[in-house]
């Protein structure tokens, strides 16, 4: 690979800026701040007059710029698509990326990786963003001096040659990283232990998996990875765990539950999930029971639980019995909550599972791995498989270890590989400082972030997109991550890293990773002990007889080849028998967890990682600061979640500011009120009040990280909560009514009610009273007829349909402002109305709640039709609500008549003159993840959701050009391709084969708005709830 | 007691002119607008190099998909890459002045920059593959590039001009003067003889999105 030039990047941002600093006083801009002068608006005009005669006659000459050499499969205005792999928290995502001429554009899932399943969180999606973002770091840094990286190089291969001197066996040398899931990252930490044995490598992630692992290594006698089969479960308990968004595997999850949730006919059964947890989330959001409870009396849920279920006769080993029958306490619980939930779950033996959040302590992993054990899941509803990184310790214990040999001053040299622990370590080990003291300390990461500026050395990573790599998934299966494109800032990663640092024969990470998939691909074929290859190409392997067999590398290169056409290297192991539980260990395990001390305040405040920072890794991504959190609805902002009693206590109400204190830690933040809290509990998302990560998320939200100790890195109880008396914070939210207030909008219905009215959905909107304003159309066997089906059932509100939906349509961000004043471009959103039920235990203070995602539903009787005076938007004959932009002349009579008001209108050149008007427009980096098959709008024109279009029209065209009829299912919308549930169905209405002429046909069926009678092409399943009858 | 200024006397003459000079205006932006000036129709923009299609596609027969590779699989045609250039002068005429820029690309790796003649605005997704398929010859758009020794615009590639033919195609399939085999394409030289069989039923759009997203 020929070296390039560093892509021009912006210079890093300034600190954050004091005008967002909690505490001061956001008040909306007056219109002149935004909006040009009258004066400087006619002198615009004049010039533009003046530009137009005399330029206007001839058009600029425009050149074309073919290859010198032509690439090999490049195919100008065709995209390529390459498989690769991300890893996201402990699991690893298969993608498949759309490339328009070398530039990735295009996040999908890869249908045939098993965390997949063709389906892609929010983040995932929003990662190709951040392979562009403008501000990433373009050069290592001395001390904050730009460096080269001859001169890092020059500094490192010193340091380390002293290492090799010293005699120490560089026993000062520690490397600092996230946990890994990479099998040749993990070979080069085998390496580097070679030539150093005495150096060490700690993982620290703010957001870990480490209590699971514990929780297994207690149950199994050592670490194992639970995978959670939710496709087969009909009842799941989830204590605490957000499984459907922020935990590992949520995407494999929301397709299992999806899967079991699925209604075609009233005849069919669902599952029933109940979930435990302190505070709103996307999985409780799904639940058909819900119970507030503070996350530090989860844990006593569980074992009053457990101790319930033993009564009723689910064997959990007679230690842990005893064990759990000392700790349980139902006091401040419902008591159906124990019993009838018992009762659920050991009726549904090997169908019910139990799922616990990340958060909750080892103890409670343990005593659920018992569980569900003693109900029968094990290779039921769940499988375990073997973890990456055997070696992993928990990450707070192995933060700390480095800390404390830090203040002992055995460290003198630390490379940081990823993460930013000076933001997210735990605030009582005083990394910051400590990580002073070190002489020699290295950061490679995307941005010049919080640690990158207190360490001696920065260096640019790459982005995952730019490296080879490859990954292990939860449930096993390994695939290769693949780049798309050059490091466009000349950025290292961490293969590389570490191979200079273990002075590894491998320096290439492509070499590492395709040596690391030979031995692979040998192992599968049970061969051991290969020579190096000789002269043909050929290797002398063993194999398990112990016989001599050559192997030729001409077929590990063909099983590479496939490996990287399918986006798979290796599939799951079949399935292992798991190990017995230990009840003896899970007792212990459960006598001898303490809960950290109590602070003297009657709150708790509970940590998770916000479902689109994360950690605070992605805090510089326009589109993800501008999706409306799944929860709260806020927009560039995290808060602190409160309940509505909790904050009548406090005498405070949204917006309003509040101290939270545990101990002498405090911070202020601004409170949300959010019903379905638990009482005397603050929520808190991570990632947010950053101050070293860029123009966009400098200053954003409120940083929970100064809270966090190594004891309460998920929850704190006993911290004080007071009103600060500030000024109330200024918040944007994109949907401000919580109800639907009694109106039919998002219909549903209860499984019982469902099975005597199976088409309550419709009954429940009565037809148009109105005739139709023009004569009726008969499509009947004229072509295609567009037509998608959203089933509300599936749907989990999480968000991931917004943001494929922003990278394939080319939507721009507007900023908090603008959002405040309504004008967020979004072509899809995600309606949450809250309901209050009491035959499903849903009152005001724990609503339930349905997510009703809408956008154009493309009606057969469009208002917007009727009203636009020059025809922009236009009945298509194959049923699309069409909209020429050129054409549009800005009047807003569509938007302002249509009733489901998902046209948008671009009120400014939103690309150039929101977020990035400071920097003189959009830059040009992430001009290139623009999609090019879509128009970018310019200011004045109206949009709306086109059921992709281009999708539509490229997959038509390719079908006209074989020769031959579109396949169901050939055009799947990016809403649809990405939902990790299943929830969205496009196709040909037409005809009767297709998948969505099948949902259409569903008796769960609606029109949204139907009853006004505008017969939308999008029509709705109604949602169904499976409550248990013996709860109420 | 006078309401209106003496001034306004001269009112009347005023309209009188102004509604004339008006309606030149509106006359003279309405004929330039669509007449070939405006669409450039004949626009032969002088190339970094005088290739000749005369030479190359008329005299010597050249296939026009020999160089335009993708016009039968893809959006564009595609200007070939210098690659191709060099496939025939590396031995045919290496020591041409004219060929210069060529050699250069080659040896350098920097590309050729040929002037765009044939534009269609932004918002219109032209796909060359799906015209091809069907039956449009090239030269129903680009005209006789055989007999052209610099290439020049022939047609004025407006909306009007293309709504036109997929109109007459959707209505007359194989009938329309617009469908040839499949099989003559790229032939200039190729005159239809009564009605030919489209490869598939031809349905052109002629609704918005057909070309604009």
């Amino acid at each position: 690979m020929s070296k390039r030039a560093p892509y021009a990047a912006l210079p890093p941002a300034v600190d954050a800026k004091p005008e967002f600093a909690p505490g001061h006083v956001d008040t909306p801009p007056s219109e002149e701040a935004i909006y040009l002068s009258r004066r400087g608006l006619l002198g615009a005009m004049a010039a533009t007059a003046a530009l137009v005669g005399a330029e206007g006659c001839r058009r600029p000459v425009e050149k074309i710029v073919p290859y010198a050499r032509m690439p090999e499969d490049v195919i100008p205005g065709v995209p390529a698509h390459y498989a690769t792999v991300l890893q996201r928290r402990g699991d690893a995502l298969g993608l498949i990326l759309e490339s328009h001429e070398g530039r990735p554009t295009k996040v999908e899932g890869n249908e045939s990786h098993a965390a997949s399943l063709g389906g892609a969180d929010l983040v995932t999606q929003a990662t190709i963003l951040e392979l562009y973002d403008p501000e990433r770091s373009t050069t290592p840094l001395q001390g904050g001096a730009a460096a080269s990286c001859a001169d890092f190089d020059a500094a490192l291969t010193a340091k380390l040659a002293a290492y090799d001197k010293d005699g120490l066996q560089g026993a000062k040398l520690r490397v600092l990283m996230p946990p890994t899931v990479s099998p040749t990252v993990l070979r080069m930490r085998a390496a580097l232990a070679q030539r150093f044995p005495k150096a060490r490598v700690h993982t620290w992630s703010a957001v870990a998996d480490s209590n699971i692992r514990e929780g297994a290594r207690a149950a199994f006698g050592k670490p194992m990875t639970p995978v959670n089969l939710l496709d087969r479960a009909r009842v799941v308990l989830s204590l605490d765990s957000d499984f459907l968004q922020t935990e590992s595997g949520a995407v494999r999850a929301g397709k299992g539950f999806a899967a079991a949730r699925r209604l075609r006919s009233a005849r069919e059964s669902m599952n029933r999930l109940y979930v435990v947890e302190p505070a709103r989330t996307v999985t409780g959001n799904m639940a058909d029971h819900r119970l507030r409870l503070p996350a530090g009396d989860v844990e006593r849920y569980a074992y009053s639980l457990a101790a319930e279920l033993a009564k009723q006769g689910v064997s959990l080993g007679p230690e842990v019995q005893a064990s759990v029958g000392k700790r349980a306490s139902a006091d401040g619980i419902p008591p159906k909550w124990l019993t009838a939930v018992a009762t659920d779950l050991s009726r549904n033996r090997g169908r019910a599972l139990v799922v616990v959040g990340a958060r909750q302590p080892a103890a409670v992993h343990a005593l659920a791995h018992a569980i569900n054990a003693g109900l029968g899941a094990v290779n039921a509803t769940i499988t375990y498989s073997s973890v990456a990184d055997p070696d992993e310790l928990d990450v707070a214990t192995d933060l700390k270890a480095l800390t404390d040999a830090i203040a002992a001053k055995q460290v003198d040299g630390l490379v940081i590989l990823g993460g930013n622990p000076v933001l997210d370590a735990p605030a009582d080990l005083g990394f910051a400082a400590k990580l002073a003291t070190v002489a020699f300390s290295v950061h490679a990461s995307l941005f010049v972030d919080e640690t990158s500026v207190k360490c001696t050395w920065h260096v640019p990573r790459a982005h995952e997109f730019e490296s080879w790599g490859d990954a292990q998934s939860l449930d096993g299966t390994i695939a290769v991550q693949q780049p798309l494109i050059a490091p466009l800032y000349g950025g290292r990663n961490d293969i590389e890293l570490l191979a200079q640092l273990a002075n590894a024969p491998e320096r290439a990470a492509h070499d590492a990773v395709r040596s690391t998939a030979n031995g692979l691909l040998l192992a599968t074929r049970m061969m051991s002990a290969c020579s190096a290859p000789d002269d043909m190409g050929t290797l002398q392997c063993t194999d398990s007889q112990g016989a001599a067999t050559p192997v030729h590398l001409a077929d590990l290169d063909r099983e590479w080849n496939r490996a990287l056409a399918a986006g798979v290297l290796q599939r799951a192991q079949a399935r292992q028998a798991s190990p017995p539980v230990n009840a003896v260990a899970v007792a212990v395990a459960i006598d001898g967890h303490k809960p950290p001390a109590r602070g003297q305040g009657t709150f708790e405040v509970t940590f998770a990682p916000c479902p689109k920072m994360g950690d605070g890794r992605h805090a510089n991504n326009t589109w993800l600061q501008e999706l409306p959190d799944p929860v709260t609805k806020l927009v560039w902002d995290n808060a602190a979640i409160l309940s509505p009693a909790s904050a009548k206590e406090l005498g405070v109400e949204n917006k309003d500011f509040v101290k939270i204190s545990a101990g002498e830690r405090s911070i202020t933040a601004a409170v949300w009120i959010i019903p379905g809290q638990a009482d005397h509990s603050v929520a808190l998302t991570l990632g947010w009040g950053r101050t070293k990560a860029g123009r966009i998320g400098n200053g954003r939200g409120f940083d929970a990280y100064p809270l966090r100790t190594t004891d309460t890195l998920g929850f704190a109880s006993g911290v004080t909560v007071s009103k600060t008396g500030d000024e109330p914070y200024f918040f944007a939210q994109t949907q401000e009514n919580d109800s639907a207030g009694g109106r039919p909008i998002a219909h549903e219905a209860t499984l019982a009610e469902y099975q005597k009215k199976p088409n309550f959905a419709e009954l429940d909107s009565p037809p148009p009273r109105a005739l139709p304003l023009w004569e009726q159309v008969d499509y009947s066997g004229k072509g295609h007829q567009w037509g998608m089906s959203v089933d509300l059932n599936a749907c989990t509100g999480c968000g991931a349909c917004v943001i494929a939906c922003m990278s394939e349509n080319n939507i721009p961000v507007v900023g908090k402002r603008e959002v405040w004043r309504g004008r967020e471009m979004h072509w899809i959103r995600i309606d949450r109305y809250y309901v209050e039920k009491a035959e499903i235990g849903a009152t005001e203070d724990n609503p339930a709640v349905v997510s009703e995602p809408l956008m154009c539903v493309h009606c057969e009787e469009a208002p917007c039709e009727n009203v636009c005076p020059v025809n922009a938007t236009t009945h298509g004959p194959e049923g699309l609500n069409e909209m020429a932009y050129n054409r549009c002349i800005g009047t807003r009579y569509c938007a302002n008549n249509c009733p489901y008001k998902v046209r948008k209108f671009n009120y400014l050149n939103w690309h150039n003159d929101s977020v990035w008007k400071d920097t003189g427009g959009l830059p040009e980096s992430l001009s290139m993840q623009q999609n090019p098959n879509v128009t970018v709008r310019f200011r004045g024109v109206m949009e709306k959701c086109t059921y992709c279009i281009q999708r539509i029209q490229s997959a038509k065209i390719k079908a006209k050009r074989e020769l031959r009829d579109l396949r169901d299912g050939e055009i799947r919308t990016a809403c649809q391709q990405t939902c990790p549930s299943d929830a969205i169905v496009f196709g040909d209405v037409n005809d009767t084969n297709t998948a969505v002429s099948r949902a259409v046909r569903t008796d769960r069926r609606f029109g949204l708005l139907a009853e006004i009678g505008t017969r939308p092409r999008t029509t709705y399943l109604g949602k169904v709830r499976n409550p248990n009858p013996e709860m109420a | 007691m006078q309401i209106f200024p003496r001034s306004l006397n001269k009112l009347p003459q005023m309209v009188a002119v102004a509604s004339v000079l008006g309606l030149v205006a509106v006359t003279g932006v309405i004929w330039y607008y669509f007449s070939p000036w405006f669409t450039q129709v004949g626009y032969t923009p002088k190339q970094p190099v005088p290739y000749s299609h005369r030479l190359h596609a008329g005299q010597l027969g050249i296939d026009c998909r020999y160089c335009h590779v993708n016009v039968e699989r893809a959006p564009l045609a595609m200007v070939p890459p210098t690659e191709t250039c060099m496939n025939c002068h590396q031995v045919v005429k290496t020591d041409s002045a004219a060929l210069q820029p060529i050699r250069d690309s080659w040896s350098t790796g920097k590309a050729m920059e040929w002037v765009r003649i044939h534009k269609l605005p932004d918002y219109v997704y032209f796909d060359h593959s799906v015209h091809v398929t069907a039956g449009v010859g090239c030269i129903e758009c680009h005209g006789r590039v055989d007999q052209m020794e610099t290439v020049r615009m022939e047609k004025p590639l407006s909306m009007g001009w293309c709504i036109e033919c997929h109109r007459d195609v959707k209505a007359n399939q194989g009938d329309s003067a617009h469908i040839r085999p499949v099989a003559q394409i790229t032939n200039m030289e190729y005159v239809k003889d009564g009605h030919v069989d489209p490869p598939r039923t031809l349905n052109p759009p002629d609704n918005c999105w057909g070309c604009h997203r």
